[in-house]
This record gives structure tokens, sequence and C-alpha cells, in this order.
């Protein structure tokens, strides 16, 4: 069989993928609670064999006649999925290097989270909902990776953010828990709408939702980037940038860029190795690799070496969050809080290094932390189960002598992620910092600054939680089964973790062949290679360093102590504490904003809404209702100024609308069909 | 036989307007429910009439005629369900007394 | 045909009104079905015989008896209601806007020239096979919906069951 035939015959088969997580979730969304092996069976097995397929495509698509020339193979399968009229919805699936390789990872990945989630979850009553959730998350991930088609490609990504929704929320009687899956869900929509009005213009422009058709005829909407390029859009932008600036915006809500970073953080809400899949294979990546699938709308119409407008912005939101979120990570106490915010810079480090017009060096580090940052986060959750359930990292100390394998395989994802030259966060964020000087110094420079901060918190963390002395067991009043010292986890927990360490060691030797797998040019940019390669190297070094040198040389010995970089001038760790007081500063100002409108919906509802009553009564009741209306009146000024003492208590007011009176609602029903009714009359 | 389509639809149109009225002003849960019932049917009025008028051949506005009433069925049913589930809870089918929804 | 036409719609209308007006619910029960009795009428005038028979059957046999059923369920309001609570708040306001819109179609209606749209001829009335053809077309070119109201009428049905059960349930 021919090669090309072959990845045909695959390409047919990718559907496989998400089936098998899929139907698990079904089967487990009817299992009874008590049926914990089967359901642990369940999702692990159709994860495997999910990853088995997912594999074989990987492997057939290395395995092609690239050599010389980098000719990206791509099969794809199209069908029809229903018509009406003459247009018609298709449904498509793909196979490329792109897809193999992000398809391969997320079952990976996910398979071995899974893995972890036995142990994690192994007390919790609701075993059987968690593991359906975890499928279908897993499903829908995977569904959004194989589509050749953003209809599909949109209700997957929906599906995710209502999986991490469910996941979020999963112990939805915490109330910080519950505020959390709204905050999560919420947040990605404001992206979301850009997502979708980009599909719509996509549309509009192209007149079909296909990526890829190898049709000539019929180009896809990829197909026809070249040609959206010269096609003017908005705001002095090509209709491929503005599509690609609107799609960007999905992208920024789900990988969490800043400033609609805030979901990611209180994600932690979750259970541990929800964190894991959401920060590592699932959710976050679902943004960075919607902008590497949509590639070619992004870079359409630049010039040779060149960038356009939407790239240079994306390239700047990342750098930004990049350097944003370092700075917070460094002054967090909780284990997962401080991963949660390097996931934000990791993810800055991606899109920046997309923005710089490097389709390579973004995904490749988004493997690469895939691997390290489900490593870190199920670490976490070993620590948290090994301490019992404790977050606080100040609580914790020592651990080193009690959970050994947990602390060298944590070892392994630090020194990833903090970009020691043999792990794999190295190689791919060299990458990305290479790519991004080639494009802006400024960039660069901040990039940097931001991974010195990464050797920096990593470091910190390091030595709070398994150097010194245990300092936890002292608080635990109130859970006395639990308490005592802190154990190693069972082997369902560190078997994972052992793996991922493998490849989070292994992965990084293959930075080069995977450029190349992905097509990308062959000619080694080797300028400023040296400069870029070694400053890297230094800040690690540095980082790392100056965290020896603050956490390491002298351990905290009380849980109570106060931080070293407390000490720093004008409040600054506070202030990287809470955040930059961003979440408040949101909460400011939607209060205020959710005020201004009760009063405005307020007024509209006293004014135009009874108004509009009123005068029908008058029309039927004549002047008799004149003395009714002046006590309205009066009562319209009532409303006023309640409504105006009202600023404060925000969106209650809103909430006025709803008079819970069945008729209220089907009488404007009715006054907007005579609305409708008399503009068809005039028209 | 003489009668214009207007015929038909100013009677739908009256129909309608009666069943609204009921619809909107009276107390009575189930009165109210009444009310629907009258605009559906004035509804379906106005299908037939066109199907008569104009479009005799053609089967769809039997057809739809047809769902609508399967569908006014449907809504009849559960809207006397929840009338009856309504007066256990408030010993009263009075509209204006079901207000737990307010904002 | 004329004359039928008038008495049709006479009793529909007076049935309509009778039956939103009436203090005494079963009375507007009673009513209500002489309207459905009088909107069949105008079904079989206009040939839609089959559709005749469903407003019979369905409407007089099913929801007048559920209707009728649902006010013995909650029935200590059978009896006359005081002259003051027979109608909601803001009545007027309702009233007013059925009134508008009554006007508003009346005007649509004359202005879209429907008053010069007049029945066909008789070649062209159906010849009695229109049930076969409607029986035949439910299962072939309307199948999906038909399959679909199937679903949506089994699932009031439980739902029905479901709400006006619950209590009992809760009890227990």
């Amino acid at each position: 069989m021919q090669h090309s035939d072959y990845l045909q015959h695959l390409a047919q088969q990718q559907w496989l993928i998400p089936l098998f997580p899929l139907v698990a979730a079904a089967i487990q969304s009817l299992l009874k609670r008590p049926a914990r092996k089967l359901s642990a069976t369940l999702t692990i097995g159709a994860m495997g064999l999910s990853c088995v397929f997912a594999l074989r495509a990987f492997f057939a698509t290395i395995g092609g006649p690239g050599g010389e020339h980098h000719e990206v193979e791509r099969a794809i399968f199209d069908f029809t999925w229903f018509k009406f009229g003459n247009t018609s919805l298709d449904m498509g699936f793909i196979l490329d290097p792109l897809t193999a390789g992000m398809a391969a990872m997320v079952a990976f990945v996910g398979f071995w989270i899974f893995v972890n989630a036995t142990g994690y979850m192994a007390e919790d009553d609701n075993f059987t909902r968690f593991f359906c959730f975890m499928s279908l998350f897993a499903a829908s991930m995977l569904g959004l990776v194989i589509s050749n088609n953003l209809l599909t490609f949109f209700m997957c990504w929906e599906l995710v953010g209502l999986c991490s929704y469910l996941l979020i929320g999963f112990w939805y009687f915490k109330p910080s828990a519950a505020a959390a899956m709204k905050k999560a869900f919420i947040t990605t929509r404001i992206g979301d709408i850009g997502f979708f009005l980009g599909i719509l213009m996509l549309y509009w422009k192209t007149g079909t939702l296909n990526l890829y058709t190898h049709d000539p005829f019929h180009p896809g909407a990829l197909e026809q980037a070249g040609n959206l390029a010269t096609l003017a859009g908005w705001w002095s932008l090509s209709a491929a940038g503005t599509i690609a600036l609107l799609l960007f915006f999905g992208a920024m809500g789900k990988s969490a860029q800043f400033p609609l970073h805030v979901w990611l953080p209180d994600a932690m809400e979750g259970p541990t190795p929800v964190s894991a899949l959401i920060h590592a294979a699932t959710m976050v990546a679902a943004g960075v690799f919607m902008v590497g699938r949509m590639f070619p709308l992004f870079t359409a119409g630049a010039p040779p070496g060149g960038s356009t407008p939407v790239l240079n912005f994306v390239m700047w939101v990342g750098c930004i969050t990049a350097v944003f979120s370092a700075t917070i990570a460094v002054a967090q106490f909780d284990i997962k809080r401080v991963l949660a915010y390097s996931t934000c810079s990791q993810l800055g480090f991606m899109v920046m290094a997309l923005g710089a017009g490097s389709l390579v060096a973004g995904q490749f580090h988004l493997l690469t932390h895939a691997f390290f940052k489900a490593l870190l986060f199920l670490g976490s959750g070993c620590v948290i189960v090994g301490t019992h359930h404790e977050q606080d990292m100040r609580k914790m100390g020592g651990l080193k002598k009690y959970m050994p394998i947990t602390f060298w395989c944590y070892l392994v994802g630090m020194l990833a992620l903090s970009g020691v030259p043999p792990f794999a966060g190295f190689f791919s964020k060299d990458e990305v910092l290479l790519e991004t000087f080639h494009r802006s110094k400024a960039a660069w420079g901040l990039a940097t600054f931001a991974a010195f901060l990464t050797a920096f918190y990593m470091t910190r963390q390091m030595f709070m939680v398994f150097a010194g002395k245990w300092r936890g067991g002292g608080g635990h009043h109130g859970h006395g089964h639990h308490g005592g010292e802190p154990h190693e986890v069972p082997w369902n927990m560190w078997l994972p973790i052992a793996v991922l360490s493998v490849f989070a060691i292994g992965l990084g030797f293959f930075a080069h062949s995977y450029g190349r797998y992905l097509g990308a040019e062959g000619g080694e940019a080797a300028e400023g290679k040296a400069l870029v390669m070694g400053s890297s190297i230094a800040v690690g070094a540095l980082g790392i360093l100056l965290g020896w040198v603050i956490y390491g040389r002298k351990t905290m010995v009380h849980a109570t102590d106060k931080d070293p970089l407390a000490a720093m001038p004008a409040g600054l760790f506070t202030l990287l504490n809470r955040k930059w007081y961003i979440d408040e500063l949101y909460d400011v100002t939607i209060i205020r904003f959710t005020a201004a409108c009760g009063v405005f919906f307020r007024l509209f509802d006293k004014l135009v809404v009874d108004g509009v009553l009123h005068a029908i009564a008058w029309a039927t009741w004549g002047i008799s209702q004149v003395v009714r209306w002046v006590g309205d009146e009066f009562f319209i000024n009532g409303g006023f100024d309640t409504g105006c003492e009202s600023l404060r208590l925000g969106g209650r007011t809103l909430a006025k609308l709803q008079s819970g009176r069945v008729q209220n609602y089907f009488r404007v029903l009715s006054l907007g069909a005579a609305i409708l009714l008399l503009i068809y009359f005039f028209t | 036989m003489s009668i214009p389509l207007s015929h038909y639809l100013m009677l739908s149109a009256f129909l309608f307007a009666i069943g609204l009225c009921g619809a909107l002003s009276r107390k009575n849960a189930i009165i109210v429910l009444m009310g629907i019932e009258i605009m559906f049917n004035a509804g379906i009025l106005n299908f037939i009439a066109f199907w008569h008028y104009k479009y005799f051949a053609a089967l769809t506005a039997q057809m739809f005629a047809i769902f609508a009433i399967s569908i006014a069925a449907a809504e009849s049913a559960i809207g006397l369900a929840l009338v009856i589930a309504v007066y256990r809870h408030y010993k009263s089918v009075d509209v204006d007394e079901m207000k737990s929804l307010k904002g | 045909m004329e004359t039928i036409f008038w008495i049709l719609s006479a009793i529909t209308v007076i049935g309509a009104i009778l039956s939103i007006t009436l203090r005494n619910l079963v009375h507007c029960v009673l009513s209500l079905i002489l309207f459905f009795l009088g909107i069949a009428g105008h079904y079989f005038l206009l040939r839609a015989d089959f559709l005749g028979a469903v407003q019979i059957l369905i409407y007089i046999g099913a929801v007048a008896v559920l209707i009728l059923f649902a006010i013995m369920l909650t029935r200590h309001v059978t009896g006359d209601e005081g002259p003051r609570e027979v109608l909601g708040g803001k009545w007027w306001a309702g009233m007013g806007t059925a009134v508008i819109i009554a006007g508003l179609l009346w005007a649509i209606i004359r202005k879209d020239q429907l008053t010069q749209v007049m029945p066909p001829g008789a070649a062209s009335m159906p010849d009695g096979k229109l049930v076969a053809e409607l029986g035949r077309a439910l299962v072939t070119d309307w199948v999906v919906p038909f399959e679909a109201m199937a679903v949506l009428l089994t699932a009031a049905l439980i739902g029905a069951v479901v709400i006006a059960l619950e209590e009992v349930i809760r009890k227990r």
C-alpha cells in the first residue's frame, strides 16, 4: 500500500480516537456509585485504546518519505453531516503531523493522569461521576484535535469548556469551587464570543468551514488564507488578520492569556488530576493548539521572514502574560497555585512563540510543557495526598525524607520547567526565546526575565516543600483521623509521574526532528543562537542560585515564619501575593458596571415597559386614568430614587426585572408581538 | 360559496385576541391555559384556511396542523400537571400568587 | 355555505368569549367544548375532514376532559369566584394588548388584500383520498418529525406524571 493511501486510511479512522473515551463516559454516566473498579477499568482501558490508535497515527506520519523535501503530508476525510437546501454542513477528520503529535500527547498524558487519578480520588464518594467527566473531557479534547472543520472544532471546544466547568466544580459543595467553576466558564465564554465571531466571519468570507479540502474548486478555509489576506477586513487589517484576531480572542480565554487569565489559578479548586488535565493536556492546550491549527490565517499576508500586526499583538500578549504571571507565582504559598501561575507563564511563552511566527517552537513547547506540567501537577497531587490534604507550602517541608520517589520525579519536572540544559523544557524554551529574539529584542529580554523568575520560584517551591524539617502536623486539630507524618503514595500514583519524568528528561532531544516533522524551513537560524542559549542557561542557573541563597541556605523552621521575600520594599510582596489585585480590579469594575446596568434597566422597566403598558391603558380607558398615571409618575420617581440607592447593591437591582409573575412575562411577550406586527404593518 | 379568505383570517385573529385576553387578564391558572388553547386553535385555523384557499394540493399545512395539535396536547398535559403541582404547594391556582421566582 | 360559515363563526366566537368570561370553571370548560366544536365544524367546511376528526378526538376527547380533571383535582376553586377575584392584576393592560393585536391583525389582513382571495373552483377539490395520502406522507416524507413528535409526546406524558406525582414521592 502506498504511504499516502495508508495515511488516508488512517484519517478515516481518526474518529476512533475520541470514540473510546466518549463511550466510556456514556457507560459511566449510567453506573452506580459503588461501581468503582468497573469505572476505573473502563476509563483507563478506553484511554489506553485511544492512546494506541493515536500513537499508530503518530508513527504513521513520522514514517513518511519526508527526507529532503519538507512537504507536510496531510490526509483528510470529509463527509456531509446534513443538508438543508443547497448548503450542507460537513464534518471531517484530519491527519497531519500537527494533529498526530497533539493527539498522541493528549492520549498518552491523559492516560497517565487517569492512572494517577484512581489513587487521588480513591476515597471520594463520587468516583464514577469523576471518571465520567474525565473521560468526556479527554474525548472532547481529542475530538477537537482531530477535527478538520471549524464547526466540529467549536463544538468540541465548548465541550471542553463544559467539562472543565463540571470538573473544576466537582466539589461543588465548597463555595470557592462553585465560584471558581462559574468564573472559569464565564471568563472563557468572553473569549469564545470572539472565537465565534471569527468563525462566522470566516464562513462569510470563504463560504466554508472546512479547514482543508484538497479540492481546487472548493478550497478549504485555510487554503484560502492567501486570498483572504488581500481582502480588506476591519480596523485597517486584512480579512485574514481580522479573522485571526477574533479567533485569537478565543484562544486568550481558553489558554488563559492576560487579561483573561483570572480563571486559571482559581481552577485549582478542582481535584488535582483535573488540574493536571486542564493545565497540561486539554483545556489550556486547546487555545494554543487552535492558534497552531489556524496558523496559515495568522501568517497570511506576512512578507517572507516578516510579521503581521496580528502576529505582533499575539506575541506581545504572550510576552506580557509570561512575565506577569511569573511575578505572581513568586509570592504564592499554595503549592498548586504556584504551578497554576507557572502554567499561565508557560502558555505565555507558547503564544509568544506563535506570535513570533514560529509554529514549531510554540507547538513543541506545548508538547514538552504538557509532559512536565502534568508531572508537576500529579507530583503536587502526590504531595497533597502524602501530607493528608495539605496545600500550604509553609506547612510542608522535609518531604524528601518521607516521599523519595515523588521528590525525584518532582525534581525532574522542576528542572525541566526551569530550563536546565538536558531536560525537555530547556530545548523548547530555548527555541521559543530564539524565535522571539529574531522578532523583537524587547520581548526576548522580558521573556528571559520570566525564565529567570521561573527558575527562581520553582527553586523556592522545591526548598519549601521538600527541604528542611516537616512543619505540618501541628495545626491538625480538625481532622484527627488524618494528620500524622507524611507518607509515600501508592504505586498507582507514583508510577505515572515516574513515566512522565522519563519524557520530561528525554523529549528535548527531539526538538530538531520535531521541527522537520512539522515541515519547518530547514535553515538553521544560527544568528544569536549562542547568545540566546547562553543567556537562557545563565538566567536559569541564576534563578536557581538565588532561590538557594534565599530559601535553601536557611530553610523555614515554623509554618508561621515570614517569607524572606516579604522584606522586599514597598509592599511589593503583598502586591504579588494578591496577584497584582487583578481580581479586585475586576470586582470593582464589574460591580460598578452591573450597578450602572441595574439602574439603567430599572429605569427602562419603569419608564418604557410600564410606560407602554400605561399608554395602552390610556388608549382603552381614556382620561379617567390620568389620576392613576400621576400616581405612577410618583412611583416612577420613587423607583428612580431606589435605583440610585441600589447603585451599591449592584446586580441585585437587575433581578428586579424578574417579577416572578407569569402573566407579567406574557404581557411583555405579547407587547413584543404587537410591536413586530406594527413593524410589519408599516414596512 | 363566496367567502373570501380574509373572513377566516379575521375570525382567527379575533379568536386569537379573545384567547390572549383570557390568558392575560384572568387570574385562575386553568383559565389562562384555556386561553392559550384558544390561541393555538386560532393559529391552526389559519393553517387550514390558507391550505384550503391557496395550496390545496400540498399536504404541508395539514401536517403542520397535526403537529401543532400534538404539541398543544403535550403542552396542556404538562401545563395542567404543573397547575396541580402548584395547587398542592400553594393551595391555590391564582397566577398572581405564583411569584416565588421573583428576583 | 355562507350561512353555515356565519353560524359556525358565531358558535366559535361565543364559545371562546364565554369560556374566558364565565365565573364557574366547569361552565368555562363546557363553553370551551362549544368553541372546539365550532372549530371542528370550520375544518369540515374547509374540507379538512381528517383534521376535524382529530380536533374532536383530541381537543374535546382529551384536552377538555383533562382540564375538567384538573378542575376537579383543584376542587375548592370550582365554585363561583367573587366578582373582584376573577381578574388578575393589570388585567386592563392585558386586554389593551389583546385589542391592539386584534386591530393590527385586522389592518394587516386588509392591507395585504387577502379579501380578494376566493376559494378555488370545484375542479381542484380533493377526491376523498386525502386521509390515505396524509397517512402515507406521515411515514415517508414526514417520518422524522413524526418520530420526534412521538418522542415529545412520550416525554410530555412522563413529565406530566412526574410533576403531578412529585409531592407524593417526597412524602414517602
